[in-house]
This record gives structure tokens, sequence and C-alpha cells, in this order.
């Protein structure tokens, strides 16, 4: 059974299913186009490098750096009361420079976290849906 | 000049009452900018052919142009446009407006930004719903909120370790808002704040503190615009527009751009100065944005005011900013200590000091001021002479 949050869940749409439902499965997908390769996230119709329409998803490792973060301790959802204090961090992944995530850092103490730090996704499981966030890991 | 089409000046500013408390209607706001303006213009309601207006389209926001046409009691307009939610802020409708005047599609305009807390209060409010559709499904499931506080905090955090300096650098953009602010009767903080003062402000979103923010309040700001040649008879020496330019950068985004640091700020300050014979060196007195201290700061490096990464020197713990400075910021107290009025007010001071009536806190002899509104995917830029 799963925990009823009362918390934030993405309604996933044709453009972004694909990302959630590799979230589901436990990957971390992007896009990539297919003319150059270049990634990109969040998901769009095209490639935000080039332009090109020609995007499909495909799996990334999960592991990435800490680009930058705040702390969080004063809430702007009181959905998050009881998550306080909290990192919301944009983590950049290996694949390619530039290529960044919005996303939590968790598993891991408020005060701990570094730009530069190396992170690896893990997978929140939130009433039905599954939300990519980071904790301490290997580059 | 560099520019095509027919010279555009600025000939008259206006100000609301600014309040910090109660819901004043935003149509009596708007009047009174407008009114403020134009009689400052010599000018009435009736030479009036254009409104350009800039808001989020929450409530309590600016009124739409045809509104004010209304209110006015303006036969018709040739030219109308209501900039929502993107493009520089309240500079958007005066860049909207000069690019109508110099191509001939209307004469006179009135821009304004009408603003009051209920609108411009954008940290109270919720995100998302609990399903987070488009763009909020990537972010409200993570506890993003507050509009772009948190982009600005990451910000703050990122361009100290990438480019060096310290969080006292913004410190002294706080600190030089109040400095001004002292000297400007409309301000509404005019205590100086010292630094200790800055790093015990309460902390919004580590690292940044409340001082970072600027201050929600009930106003309305307004400018008249016309041609240059017009200019010439009315009431005061008109304020030329030299050049404005926009920028957004690669990937425009908030969180997502490839310039996390400077967004459109950079390229919009390259097309700038690439369509005028003057240069930074040039500039008697800069007005830019800020909302939050990282976009001042981003705005002096990318206009070349000072290098990129050299703030931190360059400032001289604020006294290269302050009154008697070289290069004096935010002269009327900026949206830190006179309270956000989205942008314009930036244009209307710089306006004023070009006249040289700003009393106490007039810049000597200033003849070229710089503009800048808005930061990441939406900059936008005025470089401003006096005329004659």
């Amino acid at each position: 059974m799963t925990r009823m949050t009362g918390m934030p869940v993405p309604e996933g749409d044709a453009l972004t299913a694909f990302y959630w439902d590799g979230a589901a499965a436990g990957r971390l997908l992007v896009t990539r186009c297919v003319p150059h390769g270049h990634l990109s996230h969040p998901p769009e119709v095209s490639c935000p490098v080039c332009g090109s329409e020609e995007v499909v998803p495909v799996e990334v490792s999960g592991r990435g750096s800490v680009y930058s973060f705040t702390v969080v301790r004063q809430a702007f959802d009181p959905a998050f009361l009881a998550e306080l204090p909290y990192v919301v961090a944009l983590v950049e992944l290996d694949e390619q420079p530039g290529l960044r995530v919005l996303t939590n850092i968790v598993e891991c103490d408020v005060d701990a976290v570094e730009i530069g730090m190396a992170v690896e996704v893990t997978f929140e499981a939130r009433d039905g849906t599954a939300i990519p966030q980071f904790r301490p890991g290997t580059s | 000049m560099n520019r095509s089409g027919r010279g555009v000046a600025i000939v008259g500013v206006g100000y609301s009452d600014v309040t910090r408390r109660g819901e004043p209607n935003v149509g009596t706001l708007t009047l009174a900018a407008a009114k403020g303006a134009l009689d400052d213009a010599g000018l009435t309601a009736r030479d009036v052919d254009a409104i350009v207006e800039y808001s989020f389209g929450f409530r309590g926001d600016s009124p739409m142009a045809v509104s004010a046409q209304r209110l006015l009691g303006i036969e018709n307009l040739t030219m109308f446009n209501d900039l929502m939610g993107t493009g520089p802020s309240g500079l958007a409708g005066a860049m909207d407006a000069s690019m109508a005047i110099a191509s001939g599609a209307c004469e006179t305009a009135l821009v304004y930004r009408t603003i009051t807390r209920q609108a411009g209060h954008t940290g109270m409010m919720r995100e998302g719903p609990v399903q987070a559709a488009g763009a909020a499904q990537f972010t409200a499931p993570y506890g993003y909120g507050g509009g772009i506080i948190l982009a600005m905090a990451m910000r703050k955090r990122r361009r100290v370790a990438e480019l060096g300096g310290s969080f006292e650098d913004y410190g002294h953009i706080a600190l030089n808002a109040r400095q001004w602010a002292a000297l400007n009767p409309r301000a509404l903080f005019r205590e100086p704040i010292t630094m200790d003062d800055y790093f015990a402000s309460r902390s919004v979103a580590d690292p940044l503190l409340l001082f970072d923010c600027d201050y929600p309040v009930n106003a309305a700001c307004a400018a008249v615009l016309t041609t240059e040649e017009r200019a010439r008879d009315l009431r005061h020496a008109p304020v030329v527009v030299e050049a404005l330019a926009y920028g957004t950068g690669k990937r425009a985004d908030w969180l997502y751009a490839d310039d996390f640091l400077f967004g459109g700020t950079v390229p919009c300050a390259r097309a700038l100065w690439s369509r005028t014979d003057l240069t930074a060196a040039d500039v008697d007195v800069a007005e830019l944005y800020d909302g939050f201290t990282h976009i001042t700061i981003s705005w002096l490096e990318a206009l070349g005011l000072c290098g990129i990464g050299e703030f931190h020197d360059w400032v001289d713990a604020g006294a290269r900013i302050g009154p008697g400075g070289s290069l004096p910021l935010n002269t009327y107290g900026g949206q830190l200590a006179a309270g956000r009025m989205h942008g314009l007010a930036f244009l209307t001071e710089a306006v004023e000091q070009l006249r040289g009536e700003c009393g106490a806190r007039q810049v000597p002899g200033a003849q070229v001021a710089v503009v800048s509104n808005a930061h990441g995917p939406q900059a936008g830029a005025v470089l401003l002479r006096a005329g004659e």
C-alpha cells in the first residue's frame, strides 16, 4: 500500500510520460537528439541545443555532481512543512556538461551538501509515483 | 547613435503613493502615476495614442492597456500592448513603446507598471496543485516554490564558488540601496544598515537573506515617451533613448539556462553596446535591477562596468557605487529600499538624474545613464543620454 503524503506528485503528459515511467522502473531518462546526440532535460518536442525534432529517450547513469543548491528552512508549499529543512539542488549529470536536473539531495545531512559533491540517483515512492532524487554517491 | 528609425525621448515620469499596507485600487494607482507623468511632460491624455503595460496577470496587478485608456478617457489607441509575465519587467513597456515610436506606429506613448503586494508577493503563493502538470511537474514535487527565489539562492551560492568573492559582495548592494534611499524622500527604508545587519537578516532560502530581496509594495510608476523631435517643444529637456537591447541567452530558462549565473544579461549588453558609439566608460549613473542582489552584480559585470568576476575588488567596500563614488548605482534606493515597482522606476530615476532634478541624491553633471531589468531568460537594457 502506497503512503499518501499530500505532497505534489507529477502529472505526466504525452511528452513526459517516458520520464516518469522510467522513474517508476528505477531508470533515469533524458532526451537525446538523434542527429547529434545532444542530451537535454526536461523533455521538449525538440532539442534545445540544435532544434532537431528527432528526439528520443535515453537512459543515463544517474551519476552527477551538485552544481548548486539551497537549503530550504521556510516552506513555500505547506505540504513540505514536515520535510524542513530540505535541500533543493541542480545536479549536473556526468554524461554531458550543462545537463542539469532539479532535484532534492536526500540521505544526507543538509549541512554536509557541497557544490561539486558526487551524487547518484535514487527514487522516492510517493503516492503511486516515483520521484528521482539524488544522494551522496561516487562519481 | 547607430539605430535606424525616428529618435525617441522620455518626456514625463510619474509615481503613485507607495504603501506597505492595504489593497488600493489598481486603477486609482495607475491614474495617479499616469497623470503625474503627463503633467510632468506638459501633456494631457488627449496627446496619448499608445499604451503599453506589463503585468503578471494576477489579481491586484497592472490594468490592461485598454482599461487605462478608458480610465483616462482616451478616444483611440493606434498602438497598444499587454506584456504578460515575460520580457524585462516594467522596463519592457518602455522598450516596446520606444520601438513603436521609432517605427512610426504611434507618436506619444504612456507606459506603466502597477503592482500591489497581493500580486507581487510571489513568495507567499503555493506553487502548484498536488497534481503538478506542465513545467511544474519537474519543480513542485521537489518543494521548489516562491517564484524564482530558490533559483536566485542557487545563483548566489554558485557565483561565489565559481567566480570567487564572498557573500559580503551581495551585502554591498543591500547597503548601497539604503545609503541612496536616505537621500530620497520617496524611498521606504531610509535608515542605513551595516554589514552585520545584512548578515543578521532572516534566511529566506540559504544562502539567500531577506536583505538580498526587494520589498513588495502597492505602487504604480509611469513614463511618457514621444519622438525626439516633439520632445524639444515640451516642458523638460528631453532624455533620449540612445540604444536598447534584449537578451535571453542559450537555452533560455531560469533553471536550465546554459549560462546559469548571467542568463541573458551578457548577450543583451553586447547588443546594447553594438548599437551606440558610447561605451561603458561613458556611463555616469547606473540603474540596474535589484529584485535580488545577484541580479545587480550580474548586470554590472555583463555591461562591462566592471570585469566578469571582478565585482568583489571593484566595489571597493561600497565606495565605488555610493554617493560620491565613480559609478553611482541605484540612486533612488532601488527596489531593495524604495519598494518593488517592478523595474520601471529604474528608468524614471535615470530620467530624473539626466535632467539634474534629483536634489540631494543628484549625480553631478550626469549625461549618460544605463538602465537594466530582469535577468535569466528575459533581460533588457536601455542606454539614455541627456538631450538638447
